[in-house]
C-alpha cells in the first residue's frame, strides 16, 4: 500500500465520522447546548416571558441561596425522598434478584411480574390510580380495615404524603432488580463452591462474596437511581395536582422550578433553579466517582 | 446446578410462596384497576375486591366517548407520534453509535462524553429556550417539536445502548469489509446494522413506550384538543368529570396501557436483555 | 438476520409518509377559512354548552371553523403563560378578573374600544359591567356574565335535620354554629356541615370587609395586617375544634375545582364558591342545592361582597383575525339564541336584552342564579381596587397557612406573622 493510499484511506474515515455524527451535532448545538447556554443567560435575567429579558446579576442566585423558604421545603423534600427512595428500592430489587438466582424454577414468570410495573409506572394512569390507592377511602385503607386498622388519608395528610410517592418510586424496583440479576449471573460459580466446601454460610457468601464481587452494579445503580430520583417529576406533579401539597409536603424541587416557570412566569428565577440543579447532579456524580475506588471492586 | 439438586424442597417452596406472595402484592393495584373499570360506580370504592359483583362494560363507552374528541383520535395521534419518534430514534442514534463506537476521528472521546453528559441534565434547563425556537419556526401545535429533536439523536441513552451493542462485535468483521473495499457507509447498512437487529429492536421498544408515556413534552407543545396525546386525554378527563366517574377514568386508563402491555408480552426478552446490557458496563 | 421482516426501503418511505402527516397543522385542508381557537377553564357542563354555541356560529357562517380547547382551573395559566411567550394564544380566551390587568398591561391582550359598536354589540350591557373589564380606560374584556360569590349548600340535608339554612342575614359565628350543629346532627363518619374555606380568598376579603378594608390597596398593597390574618385564620381553628369544618386531611383534597370540593364529594353540606357555580355542582349533585349569601359582619348589616363579572371573553393582541373573532364575541354575549344555550353558567348575561330572553326558558335551578344576583344587588359593595401582581401566589399562600395551623404545624399567631412576611415578599417581588 503505497503512502497516499495510506493518507487516503485514514482521512476519509475521519470526515465520514462527522457525517454519521451530524444529526447528533444538529441536536447537541441546537437543542441542548445551545438552549442550555440561553438558560444559563436567562439566569442572571428577570424574564416573564412576554416582555423582554433585563439582567438582574446574581439576584435570583442570592435569593434561591437566602430568602426562599420554599427553597429550602423543595430541597428538603427532594433529599428526603432520595435518601428514603434509593436505598429502599435497590435493597428490594437486590433482595429479590438474589432470591430469583437461587435457580428457582419459573423465573422468567416472576422476573416478568417483578418487572411490569417499571414498564408502567411512568404514565399518567399509574399516578391516577396511585392517588386512588392511598385516598381515605382507597384500596389501601380497605385492606388494612380487614385487620381492624383504620388507615389514614395517606395522600392528603403531609405527614404521610411523601411515603405514598416513595412507595410508588419503590413499587418500580423491576429495573434494577433485572440489572442486579445479569450481574449475580456473572458472578464465577466456582467461588461459591470453593467457598462452600470451606464451610462458609450462605449468610457468609452473600456479604463477604456476593456484595463484594456485585459492587461495580451496586455503584451503577445508585448513581442513576439517584440522578433519577433529583429529577423527578411527574408522580409528584399528578399525585398532588400539581400543587406539591399539602403544605409542600410533596413539592419536588423540579416541581417547583416548574411552578416559578409556568405558575408564576419567573423564567429567570427558573433558570437558576435549573442550573442549580445541575450542579447538584454534577456534584453528587463527583463524590461518587471519587468515593469509587474506596468501595468498588473491578476484577482488573 | 449441583446447587439445586442439592436444596431440600421445603426452601424451595419457601422461596415459591415469598415470590408469590410479593408478586400479588405488587400487581394487586393493576388488578384491582382493571376490575374497578368492569364495576358500577357505586361498588368501586366499597370493596377491594377482584371480582365485580355486577359486570358493567358501560364504563368503557362513556370513557371513549367523555371527551368532545373521542379516545381514538388520541389513540391514533400517540401512535403517531411514537412511530416517527422511533423512527428518528433509530436512525440518528444508530448512526451516532456507530461513529464513537467503529471509527476513528479526531475529537471521537469527546463527543463520546458529551452525549454522557448530556444524560444527566435535566430537560428543565432547556425546556424554555427550546419552546422560544420551536415557536419562532411556527412548530408550535404540530407533532413535529415532539418528533424532529428525535431525528437529531437527543436521546443519548438510546446512542449509549447501541454504542454498548456495536462495541461488542468484532473487529475483524470491519477489517474483512475493507479488504473487500467496503466504506464506512455499507459496512454500517450491511453488516452492522443487521448484526444489531436485537439492540435496534431494544432501541425502538423503549423509544415507543417512552414516547407513549410522555405526558409533559405533549402538555407544552399540544394546545388543541384534536392533537391531544392518550396521556393528555386522560388528564383533560380527570379534570372534566373524571374525579365523578372513576369507572370510566379507570376505563381509560387501562386502555392507555395496553400498548405497553402488549410490547411486554410480545417482547419480554428483548427488554430485560436491554436493561441487563446497558446496565452492566456503565 | 431480519427477523423482523423489515427493510431499509419500507422504513424509510414510511417514516417519509409520517413526517409529512405530522407536519400538517390542523385544519390546513380548510385553507381560505377563517380559524378561530377559543381556550377556557371549566368543567365538562362548560364545555358542552360553549361547544354547542360554536356549532351553531359556524352553521351560521360557513367561512369559519372553530376549534375549542379547555383545561381545568389550574392547568389553564400555566398553559396561557406558556402560550402567550410564544405569541400563539387562542383568538378568544376567557379571562379572570384577577388575571386581566396582569394579562393588558403585559400587552397580550387586544384593546377591544375599536370594535365596539361594530363587530361588537354591547349595546344591551349597563355602563358598570363595560367598565369592570376595562384596564388603565380601555376595554380588554366583555363580561360573559356577572356573579358574585355565594355559598353553595345541599338544602335537603339542611332541612332533613331541622338545622335552620345559611339565609341571609346571619353573620359568621352563626354560620359556624350552624354547620357544627349540622355534622353533630347528621352524626355519620366522614361528613361534616361546611368545608374549611380558611384558606379562601374570597372569603377572606369578604370577612375583612367589616374591618373597613379591602384585601389589596389602590396603591397594590396587601391590605390586612398580622392581627387581621391571626383573627381569620383563628376563627377557622377554632370551627374546625368545634366540628363545624372538615379536617385538614379531607380539605387538602380539594383542588380549587367543582369535581374535588367537598361539597361533590359526598364530605360535606356547605362550601364557599361562586354564584354561577352552583349550575355546575348541581348538575354533579344529586341532592337539592341552594345558594346564598357569605356571612355578614356581627352587626348583620353589611355585605363585603361585590358583583363581578365571572369570567370575560378577551382577544389575543397576536390574533391573526381580530374582526373575526370580535364577530365571535359578541355573538357569545349578545346573541339570544347563544344566550339561551349558555344560560347562567357562567353567570348572568350582562346584555339586557339577552337577559329578558332567557328568563322564560331558565330552568328552576338557572332561575336560582338569577333570583339571587336580583337579591344582592342592592347590598354588595362596589368593586375592589384591582388584585397587583403576585395575587396569585398569595392565594396559593392562604391555601398554606391555613393547613399549617389545620396540621397543627405552627400556632395561628406564628403562621400569621409568617403569612405576612412571605406575602410582602411575593408583593413586593410582583
Amino acid at each position: 500500500m503505497s503512502v497516499t493510499a495510506q493518507i487516503i484511506r485514514r482521512r476519509r474515515p475521519s470526515l465520514a465520522g462527522y457525517v454519521f455524527l451530524l444529526p447528533w451535532l444538529l441536536g447537541f448545538f441546537g437543542l441542548t447546548l445551545g438552549p442550555a447556554l440561553a438558560s444559563l443567560y436567562l439566569s442572571f435575567t428577570n424574564y416573564d416571558l412576554i416582555g423582554t429579558p433585563h439582567w438582574v446579576g446574581l439576584e435570583n442566585y442570592v435569593r434561591i441561596m437566602t430568602a426562599d423558604s420554599k427553597v429550602a421545603d423543595s430541597v428538603h423534600v427532594t433529599l428526603l425522598y432520595v435518601a428514603m427512595s434509593v436505598p429502599l428500592k435497590l435493597g428490594f430489587a437486590l433482595a429479590i434478584a438474589v432470591v430469583l438466582n437461587k435457580g428457582i424454577s419459573g423465573l422468567p414468570i416472576y422476573r416478568a411480574l417483578f418487572y411490569l410495573p417499571s414498564l408502567l409506572g411512568a404514565s399518567v394512569a399509574i399516578a391516577t390510580l396511585w392517588r386512588k390507592v392511598f385516598a381515605g377511602d382507597g384500596l389501601l385503607n380497605h385492606v388494612l380495615l380487614v385487620f381492624g386498622i383504620h388507615g389514614p388519608s395517606w395522600v392528603s395528610d403531609p405527614n404521610t404524603a411523601l411515603y405514598t410517592l416513595v412507595a410508588l418510586s419503590v413499587w418500580q424496583f423491576g429495573s434494577p432488580m433485572i440489572i442486579f440479576l445479569a450481574g449475580l449471573r456473572q458472578l464465577p460459580q466456582d467461588l461459591f463452591e470453593a467457598a462452600s466446601i470451606d464451610g462458609a454460610t450462605p449468610r457468609q457468601q452473600f456479604w463477604r462474596i456476593t456484595v463484594p464481587m456485585l459492587t461495580p452494579v451496586i455503584f451503577f445503580n445508585v448513581v442513576v437511581q439517584t440522578i433519577d430520583a433529583l429529577k423527578a417529576f411527574t408522580p409528584a406533579f399528578i399525585v398532588s395536582g400539581g400543587s406539591g401539597g399539602p403544605i409542600n409536603s410533596t413539592l419536588f424541587y423540579t416541581l417547583y422550578l416548574y411552578q416559578e416557570a409556568f405558575g408564576y412566569l419567573r423564567m429567570g428565577y427558573a433558570a437558576a433553579l435549573a442550573w442549580l440543579l445541575v450542579l447538584a447532579i454534577v456534584a453528587v456524580t463527583a463524590v461518587a466517582f471519587v468515593t469509587e475506588r474506596l468501595w468498588v471492586h473491578y476484577d482488573d | 446446578m449441583i446447587e439445586r439438586a442439592r436444596r431440600p424442597w421445603p426452601r424451595s417452596l419457601a422461596y415459591h410462596i415469598v415470590l408469590c406472595a410479593a408478586s400479588l402484592v405488587m400487581l394487586y393495584p393493576l388488578l384491582w384497576m382493571f376490575a374497578s373499570s368492569l364495576k358500577p360506580n357505586a361498588e368501586i370504592f366499597e370493596t377491594f375486591s377482584l371480582f365485580p359483583e355486577h359486570w358493567d362494560f358501560s364504563a368503557y363507552s362513556r370513557g371513549w366517548n367523555g371527551l368532545q374528541v373521542s379516545f381514538g383520535q388520541f389513540f391514533w395521534n400517540s401512535l403517531l407520534i411514537s412511530m416517527l419518534s422511533v423512527t428518528g430514534n433509530l436512525i440518528s442514534c444508530s448512526l451516532a453509535a456507530y461513529a464513537v463506537s467503529r471509527m476513528r476521528f479526531p475529537g471521537r472521546n469527546i463527543c463520546f462524553s458529551l452525549m454522557l453528559m448530556t444524560l444527566m441534565i435535566p430537560y428543565q434547563v432547556t425546556l424554555v429556550p427550546q419552546y422560544i425556537l420551536f415557536l419562532n419556526l411556527d412548530w408550535v401545535n404540530s407533532f413535529l417539536p415532539l418528533v424532529v429533536p428525535k431525528f437529531m439523536a437527543v436521546d443519548a441513552f438510546f446512542i449509549f445502548l447501541l454504542t454498548q451493542f456495536f462495541r461488542g462485535l468484532p473487529r475483524e468483521l470491519d477489517e474483512a469489509a475493507v479488504m473487500d473495499g467496503c466504506g464506512p457507509w455499507r459496512i454500517y447498512w450491511k453488516i452492522i446494522l443487521p448484526l444489531s437487529v436485537p439492540a435496534l429492536a431494544t432501541a425502538a421498544i423503549f423509544t415507543f413506550i417512552f414516547t407513549w408515556d410522555d405526558f409533559f413534552g405533549p402538555l407544552i407543545y399540544l394546545s388543541d384538543v384534536e392533537n391531544f396525546t392518550v396521556q393528555l386525554g386522560l388528564r383533560g378527563f380527570l379534570d372534566s368529570g373524571g374525579q365523578s366517574d372513576w369507572g370510566a377514568m379507570f376505563a381509560m386508563a387501562v386502555l392507555t396501557l395496553l400498548p405497553v402491555l402488549a410490547l411486554f408480552v410480545f417482547f419480554q426478552r428483548l427488554l430485560i436483555q436491554g436493561i441487563a446490557t446497558t446496565g452492566m458496563k456503565r | 438476520m431480519n427477523r423482523f421482516g423489515v427493510n431499509r426501503r419500507t422504513i424509510l418511505s414510511g417514516s417519509a409518509a409520517l413526517a409529512a402527516m405530522a407536519s400538517l397543522p390542523r385544519g390546513a385542508q380548510a385553507q381560505a377559512a377563517t380559524r378561530l381557537r377559543t381556550y377556557w377553564w371549566g368543567a365538562k357542563e362548560r364545555a358542552d354548552r360553549t361547544n354547542k354555541v360554536d356549532e351553531m356560529y359556524m352553521a351560521a357562517h360557513p367561512g369559519v371553523t372553530i376549534t375549542g380547547e379547555t383545561l381545568g382551573w389550574g392547568d389553564y395559566w400555566t398553559r396561557m403563560a406558556t402560550q402567550a411567550a410564544g405569541r400563539n394564544l387562542a383568538d378568544l380566551i376567557q379571562m379572570d378578573f384577577g388575571y386581566i390587568f396582569d394579562y393588558a398591561r403585559r400587552r397580550a391582550l387586544l384593546p377591544l374600544d375599536q370594535f365596539v359598536g361594530k363587530e361588537i354589540d354591547l349595546s344591551g350591557f349597563t355602563q358598570q359591567s363595560i367598565d369592570g373589564c376595562k384596564v388603565d380606560g380601555k376595554i380588554y374584556g366583555v363580561s360573559l356574565g356577572l356573579n358574585s360569590t355565594a355559598l353553595i349548600y345541599d338544602r335537603e340535608t339542611f332541612e332533613q335535620f331541622g338545622i335552620p339554612i345559611p339565609e341571609w342575614p346571619m353573620n359568621w359565628d352563626e354560620l359556624g354554629e350552624r354547620a357544627a350543629a349540622l355534622t353533630k346532627a347528621a352524626n355519620r363518619p366522614g361528613y361534616w356541615g361546611m368545608t374549611d374555606n380558611g384558606g379562601s380568598g374570597p372569603g377572606f376579603e369578604c370577612w375583612l370587609a367589616e374591618r373597613g378594608k379591602f384585601m389589596y390597596t389602590q396603591d397594590g398593597k396587601f391590605g390586612a395586617n398580622a392581627e387581621d390574618m391571626a383573627d381569620w385564620f383563628g376563627f377557622w381553628a377554632k370551627l374546625r375544634a368545634q366540628g363545624s369544618c372538615v379536617p385538614p386531611e379531607v380539605q387538602s383534597l380539594d383542588k380549587l375545582d367543582i369535581d374535588t370540593n367537598g361539597l361533590t364529594q359526598g364530605k360535606a353540606a356547605l362550601t364557599f364558591s361562586n354564584s354561577n357555580q352552583h349550575v355546575g355542582f348541581q348538575a354533579l349533585n344529586k341532592r337539592k342545592l341552594d345558594i346564598a349569601m357569605y356571612p355578614a359582619g356581627s352587626s348583620k348589616t353589611k355585605s363585603g361582597q361585590y358583583l363581578k363579572p365571572s369570567q370575560m371573553w378577551s382577544i389575543a393582541a397576536t390574533s391573526k383575525a381580530p374582526e373575526a373573532a370580535a364577530r365571535l364575541l359578541s355573538y357569545f354575549v349578545a346573541d339570544i339564541e347563544a344566550g339561551k344555550i349558555l344560560g347562567v353558567e357562567r353567570g348572568i348575561p350582562a346584555s339586557k336584552p339577552v337577559r329578558d330572553a332567557i328568563e322564560p326558558s331558565l330552568d328552576t335551578i338557572s332561575r336560582r342564579g338569577l333570583n339571587y344576583i336580583a337579591f344582592i344587588s342592592d347590598k354588595v359593595r362596589d368593586l375592589p381596587p384591582p388584585p397587583p401582581r403576585g395575587a396569585g401566589e398569595v392565594l396559593a399562600l392562604m391555601v398554606r397557612t391555613n393547613e399549617i395551623i389545620g396540621f397543627g404545624k405552627k400556632s395561628v399567631t406564628e403562621a400569621a406573622r409568617d403569612f405576612m412576611r412571605e406575602c410582602d415578599s411575593i408583593i413586593t417581588r410582583g
